[in-house]
């Protein structure tokens, strides 16, 4: 092998190590479910957009408090649809096999409530 | 499974990759930076890479087998059949996302050719399904009404095929409904009856430089080991760095190149809260229109906005410098346009990889069972997604920010030898440096986004 080639070699080599050393763990979410709270009310819902954190296999929970039907959809893998009803108090439960950042959306108001963020 | 649309990223569903953590993003970015200046100012100061150099010729048998009729003829068929195989599904099949034609379209197509160019050579030329059809029907009909009526006006260069990219990550990212079979449909219709007629009219040439993905797999194929030999058109292996200042300079070149790159670069900020809380205000401030549709154009105007921001810097950065008459200068930027490949792969390969590896297979899975009638193709109906990369975040996001630094590495070295070939001595420093200095700006821009904007 060339000079060259052993400096290109080892160059490559450190930044792979670099990067997967400096990789560290993200801060952990907590042990416990993942609760999101969730109002629709004369067409705005709150939260939008948010960002959460979760882990693979957690309980995520929806609390629904809707004054219009509407559905949601959750990108994850599996993937889950939930019909939300006019009414108070709804809870749909669900959690996500694999890790990947996971979209909670409200389907017909075409908003995004949040982005799960979940961790192996 | 409900047939109403629903608005997917991509058209297709299922999660997307976590951000990069921060610390990879950062250790990418001293690397990038470090090492262009590094180049600048202590690399080599005489041209090295030459798209005229030999290359290691590999046995002759390999171009036989390569260049009979029969293999690609084969070859040919093959893809034709894939794609024909498709599109029925996409007519027949169910109509609901789960359909195999949505793979097969945005994950197969669209990062698979990446991933065959940069391996093989511009193999588009050899699969197109069009082209395929285009020859067949030659032979078909009598000479006096296959051949060629006009020729393909060269000042149109790649322009065409520009605006083919664009409307592909158009109905991608921008469109009412990016899942709809309806939409992507008529968007192949379009694509077919654009490439038969033109055909038709000028020959194969308007193939060449029309077909968006022929034009795709070309640029991304000069970075390929495998070339033909410019003298004896042997298949030859090389230094991909010579391979790379080959690609053709016509108009246009730079705008291909940055609708590629800008529209990469879109997809990642459009999915950011800042983003989506700009348009969720302006949305709620346009009252009277639909929201799929005002969140079209408003994706539409940053579709264009971020493929112009990238063409506009490209070429201003390629144009400052000193000791050049009006028209060299108006040369430069198609000159080195050559260089901003690598950083196109490279960001294409941080975005999409996972796409290709994960719903590449869903795809396969998805097309073994076109019709939803449990038909069983080799097998493969019944396997499962292996999600080797998602469930592996630090290797994933170490792979992608490599790519990213990677193809900057690539891109600046490509960028300096160049630079040394064209710009007149006293110039070739300084001449040089608004291009390093964008191209850092692209790599952290990339990395910024990957790292969840």
């Amino acid at each position: 092998m060339t000079l060259r080639a052993t400096l290109a070699t080892a160059s490559a080599a450190a930044l792979i190590c670099g990067l997967v050393a400096c990789g560290g763990s993200p801060s952990k979410p907590p042990a416990a479910g993942v609760d999101v709270n969730v109002t629709i009310a004369n067409g705005q819902v709150t939260p939008t957009n948010a960002t959460l954190q979760a882990r693979v296999h957690q309980q995520i929970t929806l609390h629904v408090t809707s004054d219009a039907t509407d559905e949601l959809h959750v990108h994850s893998v599996p993937d889950h649809k939930f019909q939300v009803a006019a009414a108070p108090n709804q809870t749909f439960q669900f959690s996500v096999d694999v890790p990947g950042n996971v979209e909670v959306e409200l389907h017909h108001l075409d908003r995004t409530i949040a982005t799960i963020q979940v961790q192996p | 499974m409900t047939t109403d649309p629903v608005l997917l990223a991509h058209g297709l569903g299922g999660s997307s990759d976590l951000p990069v953590p921060y610390a990879y993003a950062m250790v990418g970015a001293a690397w990038a930076l470090t090492f262009t200046f590094a180049l600048v100012a202590f690399a080599w100061r005489r041209p090295r890479f030459d798209p005229d150099a030999p290359g290691h010729p590999l046995p002759t048998v390999l171009t036989t087998l390569v260049d009979a009729r029969v293999t690609r003829w084969t070859v040919a068929a093959v893809a034709l059949a894939f794609a024909v195989w498709v599109v029925l599904a996409g007519l027949w099949g169910p109509q609901t996302q789960a359909n195999g034609l949505l793979g097969a379209f945005y994950v197969l197509l669209w990062v698979g050719l990446v991933a065959l160019s940069l391996a093989f050579g511009p193999v588009w030329r050899l699969i197109s399904p069009v082209r395929t059809v285009y020859l067949l029907l030659r032979r078909a009909v009598p000479e006096r009404l296959g051949r060629p009526r006009l020729s393909y006006p060269e000042s149109w260069g790649y322009r065409p095929a520009a605006v083919g990219l664009f409307a592909f990550v158009w109905l991608e990212l921008a469109s009412p409904n990016s899942a709809s079979l309806p939409w992507v449909k008529s968007w192949l219709l379009v694509y077919v009856v654009v490439l038969l007629g033109g055909a038709w009219l000028c020959g194969q040439r308007w193939l060449a430089r029309v077909d968006p993905f022929g034009v795709y797999s070309m640029a991304v194929s000069r970075l390929s080991p495998f070339r033909r030999s410019p003298t004896t058109r042997r298949i030859v292996i090389g230094n991909p760095f010579d391979h790379l200042p080959s690609l053709p300079v016509r108009p246009g070149v730079v705008a291909m190149l940055a609708v590629l790159l800008g529209s990469t670069a879109f997809d990642s900020y459009s999915s950011s809260p800042t983003w989506r809380n700009f348009a969720d205000r302006l949305s709620r401030l346009a009252h009277g229109v639909p929201a799929a549709l005002s969140s079209s154009i408003l994706r539409t105007i940053g579709l264009l906005v971020f493929a112009s921001v990238v063409a506009l810097t490209f070429s201003l950065a390629a144009r400052a410098t000193g000791g050049v008459d009006r028209a060299q200068r108006r040369a430069l930027p198609g000159q080195m346009a050559h260089s901003l490949i690598p950083i196109v792969v490279g960001y294409i390969f941080a975005h999409y990889l996972s796409y290709l590896v994960e719903r590449g297979q869903q795809a396969v899975i998805a097309l073994a069972d076109p019709f939803g009638r449990g038909l069983n193709l080799l097998g493969l109906g019944h396997m499962h997604v292996a999600y080797v990369l998602s469930t592996h975040p630090p290797v994933l996001a170490g792979i992608k920010v490599a790519c990213v630094v990677t193809g900057h590495i690539t891109a600046v070295i490509a960028a300096h030898d160049k630079a040394l070939r064209l710009l007149p001595a006293g110039h070739q420093l300084t001449g040089q440096l608004t291009m390093m200095l964008v191209m850092v700006g692209y790599t952290f821009t990339g990395l910024y986004l990957l790292f969840g904007g």
